[in-house]
């Protein structure tokens, strides 16, 4: 098994862990952590795919770098979202906040 | 030194598991937290790994400094202790959907990486410094000044968020 086939399988779990935790998850907070994992498995899977064949290695990286800043903005928004939610439903349990209109 | 490289694989290979093992699966959610961090680490060691320190570095700096923090936040807003909302088993039947949702794309992509391996570098070349942020100013000038932007909006969307509603109490 190549190097580079490695790295893709572990990015691979991370994105089952993801998938499975976002499924799972009964409050925004859990499923916000599993969107993070799988950034981060696409993060991995990006730099290893750049660095280790022929390809251009500056923009695999930079191309992560922008995984990891969406990554951040997508944090602070869905933190705002969690917030206004807790506020207006007493709960960030899923199953109770369903309703579009009140 | 082929082997201490395997090595160092396995382990940090090992490190990303058991944390995603616990982020997914822990009924607190600040174990979860604990779990995603130890994650975040472990791919910090595959960037060491893959000859990019540069990379190892913003992912200390950017998720565990300042993401982790945020989904702290999150954690201690909404008051989701040990006892919280994720305490209680789930129905069955999530646990077997959520099994679907991870193995259907676990069982494609992975038919597909090991059916069609690509020719790999065995020893990556580490891209200097300079080259980064000559990329960053020159060819790809464009996506650096739009992250900025959606970073900043992220911002202040996030403060109009939270604001408005203090407002109308």
């Amino acid at each position: 098994m190549s190097a580079l086939t490695l790295y893709q399988l572990v990015a691979l779990m991370l994105l089952v862990a993801g998938l499975y935790g976002i499924v799972q998850r009964r409050s925004l907070v859990g499923m916000l952590i599993s969107v993070e994992l799988m950034l981060n498995g696409a993060g991995l899977s990006i730099v290893a795919a750049s660095q280790l064949t022929g390809a251009n290695a500056v923009l695999g990286q930079l191309g992560t770098l922008l995984v990891m800043g969406l990554a951040a903005a997508e944090a602070t928004l869905v933190l705002a979202i969690i917030v206004v939610v807790s506020r207006r439903f007493g709960t960030t349990k899923t199953s109770e906040v369903s309703t579009l209109k009140e | 030194m082929e082997v201490l490289a395997k090595v160092a694989f396995a382990v940090y290979a090992l490190i990303i598991l058991g944390g995603a093992v616990l982020a997914v699966g822990s009924s607190s959610l600040v174990r979860a937290l604990v779990g995603l961090i130890v994650t975040l680490f472990g791919v910090a060691g595959m960037y060491l790994l893959l000859n990019t320190p540069f990379m190892a570095f913003m992912q200390l700096l950017i998720y565990v400094g300042a993401v982790c923090v945020l989904v702290f936040f999150a954690v201690m807003l909404t008051r989701a202790h040990g006892e919280g909302e994720e305490a209680a088993p789930a129905p069955v039947k999530q646990y077997l959907y959520a099994l679907l949702a991870g193995l259907t794309p676990a069982a494609i992509l992975s038919w597909i990486i090991l059916k069609h391996p690509l020719a790999s570098k065995t020893v990556p070349l580490e891209v200097p410094i300079v080259e980064l942020g000559k990329g960053l100013l020159e060819q790809y000038f464009l996506a650096f000044e739009l992250i900025s932007v959606v970073l900043l909006v992220a911002m202040s969307g996030a403060v109009l968020l939270a604001w408005e509603r203090r407002e109308k109490k």
